[in-house]
């Protein structure tokens, strides 16, 4: 069975007939965490650094922005059984459009801001595979903690 | 090299868009237009008729009174907005289509095409003097071109990549090199094809900016920013990424600060429920 997870949308599972899928990660950030021992996984994919721009918005949809959406991940795998010691986290995603340069680079400040935010809370990230013009697809296997990676241009392998 | 000529004559291949789509558009474009031109004009296509009243019985639109009429429909959301519903209608199956070279999925153009037309209506409201109608109608249309590419693509994908990723190059210049023409190109020679206006063929054309000798009209500047939103979201993004390139003077002669912008992604997402009724048209 696979469970997507769409565009500011977040599932977190432990049914180990589950893969979790999030297409085509642009300048989003797709948050994968993985906890060998309980067999919960979950993905959180955000599109918005910060919350603080609209916070009706953050309310109506907590998964669009990063400081809202990432804690919601752990607290749902936590309740789950998973442990934050235990746990594989990777970021992936935070692509920009060629030549942004810095400027109106959406892409760039999700991710620093996920890395502030884990490093605030002594998560060590456990993979990353961030930044360019590509997009990126994720499939996370429930039952193994297998994480499949797909770059657009090339083929998918295994982290 | 490859053989221009003959990608220039799949364009005759390529099945044109309804005549009664094209009817609808000059129909809706004119200001002294009556609704029963247009809804004589849609009465006689079954098809186009029966997607249509799907599309509005649908959550996008958000009635609670069913439409069973074109007329119906006009007389409830207005003739521009049906005239864009009816080319939504007329054009899902054609864009719906794998393009293996760009490893698009069944499904995927037509999200990418559907999103790009509803953000660069979007930012059409907020731009001075820009025809929404035409704004969509242009974003709607705009990689039609990827449609006859594709299959050249998907024979020359390693050396485009390969310029793409080792040589700086964005994937339009890469398609340009490779195989002699892009998809922006392309896809202004198919509506020139089809009959659409100068200004329509122009836009569709540049809608990469690659006219870089003078500066984009706000149509254009419109369809290249609603373009770049949806590859940032990701939304029906194939092999060739987020790899275009990236003009900030856009963004000044749209008055746009990356607030805005934001604000505009984030609206999009918010709506994206009913926007995916439009979606399942595929």
């Amino acid at each position: 069975m696979n469970i997507v997870v769409g565009v500011s949308d977040m599932q977190v599972s432990n049914d180990p007939k589950a893969s979790i899928i999030t297409y085509s990660l642009g300048s989003c950030i797709g948050v994968t965490i993985y906890d060998t021992v309980a067999r919960v996984g979950g993905i959180a994919h955000y599109m918005l650094p910060d919350s603080t721009i609209d916070t009706a918005k953050a309310k109506d949809n907590p998964y669009m922005f990063a400081n809202t959406c990432i804690p919601l991940l752990f607290k749902t795998a936590y309740k789950l059984g998973a442990k934050k010691q235990r746990m594989r986290v990777l970021l992936l995603g935070g692509s920009q459009i060629m030549d942004q340069n810095g400027f109106f680079n959406i892409g760039n400040r999700n991710y620093m801001a996920a890395r502030k935010m884990l490093w605030k809370n002594n998560v060590v990230i456990d993979y990353e595979n961030v930044g360019g013009s590509v997009n990126r697809t994720i499939k996370l296997s429930v039952k193994s903690g297998q994480i499949k990676l797909k770059v657009s241009g090339g083929s998918e392998f295994e982290i | 090299m490859i053989d221009l000529k003959k990608i220039i004559k799949d364009i005759d291949r390529l099945e044109p868009i309804p005549q009664a789509v094209q009817k609808v558009l000059s129909i809706v474009n004119n200001p002294d237009s009556s609704i029963s031109e247009l809804t004589d004009v849609v009465q006689y296509e079954p098809s186009l008729t029966a997607n249509l009243l799907k599309i509005c019985n649908s959550p996008y639109t958000g009635l609670t009174r069913e439409v069973d009429s074109v007329h119906h429909a006009v007389a409830l959301l207005g003739m521009n907005q049906v005239g864009d519903l009816i080319l939504l209608a007329g054009v899902s199956q054609k864009l719906s289509k794998e393009q293996k070279g760009y490893d698009l999925k069944p499904g995927e153009l037509w999200k990418h095409s559907v999103s790009s037309a509803l953000l660069s209506r979007e930012l059409a409201k907020r731009a001075e003097k820009v025809d929404e109608h035409f704004v969509f109608t242009a974003a709607l249309l705009k990689d039609m071109g990827k449609l006859i590419l594709s299959q050249y693509v998907e024979d020359s994908f390693k050396k485009i990549n390969h310029l793409v990723t080792e040589e700086n190059f964005s994937f339009r210049e890469a398609e340009k090199k490779v195989i002699g023409i892009d998809h922006a190109e392309l896809g202004g020679m198919v509506m020139e094809k089809w009959k659409f206006s100068k200004k329509m063929v122009s836009v569709v054309s540049n809608h990469h900016l690659s006219d870089t000798t003078s500066a984009p009209d706000p149509e254009t500047s419109v369809i290249y920013m609603g373009d770049i939103l949806c590859m940032m979201m990701g939304i029906g993004v194939g092999a060739d990424g987020l790899a275009y390139r990236f003009y900030k003077d856009v963004l000044t002669d749209l008055k746009l600060s990356e607030k805005d912008i934001q604000g505009i992604m984030a609206d999009f997402v918010i709506k994206l429920k009913k926007v995916e009724s439009l979606y399942a048209l595929s």
